[in-house]
């Protein structure tokens, strides 16, 4: 921040030029008291000297001033083209993001982030120079370039906030579209999946009831089977049993024609030999003490 | 571990009958002849339900399930008396001498092995 020095001229100019009007009427009533000319022309000599070194220090303190001037307007010039630049990069950064924007509407998302971020860091760091240049020049130039840049300030920060707004909105946009989508297209599967699973049990379920009524079919027919073999069993113990007493028979009739003529009519006991053959086995057709309903077929003791 | 039950009976096609009807059921089967028969293979093996006839050579149904009561090992173990008899005579001897269940021939496989399942020893 330039400042305006203090110096010994300067306080010899500023003391020195009220006391010129007094030097004047000095010089004035000592020429109405009838000094003479020479003393008065000696007088004004040193007056216009001293005016004329006067004049000399405050021109001098005037270029200074000017230069100085000079030189902080330099500053500041440089200053606002760094403030220029950086309105222009902007600008650039704003050409760059748009046609990005309308072309690439889905952007990553750490890309969208990573703009965000810089163009955040960039601006507030340029609000931070704006502000400093604005408070080392508010009092020196009385306000009217702090409103400039001012101006520029708010004018930039007016340009800029919509787009980062804008930036964060598709931000949220593209998250919560992608979200969506994505989560939309997973129940969308998940629902397709799951009719197919539920169809393919109802098959299976289906299946497995044609499988348990056949096992229980094919295990129906194994106990008739079963059953079948035990009266063909039973059968097969009565022929024999028949074919036992056939022999038997066939022995004793055998036995009788041996005796030749001795032989007897009541030799052979036709009807206790009959009630013999019976006691020996039972037909399994005629079960006349049996119920059936076959309740007579287990009993626990 | 399936269980083992001892089928007695002098018939050949009656023994595989009851077989094919305990193994469907998870049973695994020894097989005898007649009573003599059946105490000379119960020997030092588990025997968890025995399945007799009573009508057989050699020893009997009856007098095979007195001589089973007769040995501690099989003391307990229960008898099914599996024939064609039906005389209650016949069945008060079967429960004097010591049977639990008489299921009479020709046999509906599920009466058999609901008995069987009630009796078998655990």
């Amino acid at each position: 921040m330039p400042h305006i020095q203090n110096s010994s001229d300067s306080k010899l100019l500023y003391g020195s030029l009220p006391a010129l009007p007094i030097i004047l009427g000095g010089v004035i009533v000592g020429w109405q008291d009838g000094a003479t000319l020479y003393s008065i022309l000696v007088s004004l000599l040193l007056v216009f000297c001293g005016i004329g070194s006067g004049l000399f220090l405050w021109h001098r303190h005037v270029n200074e001033l000017a230069q100085t001037n000079f030189r902080w307007t330099q500053d500041e010039s440089s200053k606002i083209d760094a403030v220029s630049t950086y309105t222009s990069e902007l600008e650039r950064l704003l050409l760059t993001i748009s046609p990005i924007l309308s072309q690439h509407v889905m952007v990553s998302r750490e890309h969208t982030e990573q703009e965000i971020t810089s163009l955040s860091s960039r601006f507030s760091g340029m609000v931070n120079e704006l502000q400093q240049i604005v408070d080392s020049t508010d009092n020196a130039l009385g306000g009217q370039q702090c409103y400039h840049l001012d101006t520029v300030i708010d004018t930039s920060r007016d340009l800029l906030q919509p787009v980062l707004d804008l930036l964060r909105q598709i931000h949220q946009l593209e998250h919560k579209v992608v979200d969506d989508a994505f989560l939309l297209q997973a129940e969308t599967n998940i629902n397709q999946t799951l009719s197919l699973l539920s169809l393919a049990l109802t098959h299976y379920r289906s299946d497995v009831d044609a499988l348990r009524n056949n096992a229980e079919q094919i295990r129906g027919e194994i106990n008739n089977v079963l059953v079948a073999l035990q009266f063909q069993d039973r059968v097969s113990q009565i022929l024999t049993q028949v074919e036992n007493n056939l022999l038997n028979l066939q022995k004793t009739i055998e036995k009788i024609q041996q005796q030749g003529s001795k032989r007897d009519g009541n030799m052979l006991q036709v009807d206790e030999a009959v009630e013999h053959i019976e006691e020996n086995y039972k037909s399994v057709s005629s079960r006349p003490d049996r119920g059936s309903d076959g309740s007579d077929d287990l009993t626990f003791f | 571990m399936a269980k083992t039950i001892l089928i007695v009976d002098d018939s050949a096609s009656m023994r595989q009958v009851v077989g094919i009807a305990l193994k469907g059921a998870g049973y695994e089967v020894i097989e005898a002849c007649d009573g003599k028969d059946a105490l000379s293979k119960m020997t030092g093996v588990k025997i968890h339900l025995i399945v007799s006839d009573i009508n057989m050579p050699v020893m009997d149904g009856i007098t095979f399930v007195k001589e089973v009561k007769q040995l501690d090992q099989y003391k307990f173990t229960p008898i099914i008396m599996l024939t064609t008899e039906m005389e209650e005579d016949k069945k008060r001897a079967a429960k004097e001498a010591g049977a639990k269940a008489w299921v009479t021939k020709p046999f509906q496989p599920p009466i058999l092995l609901a008995a069987i399942a009630k009796l078998v020893l655990p």
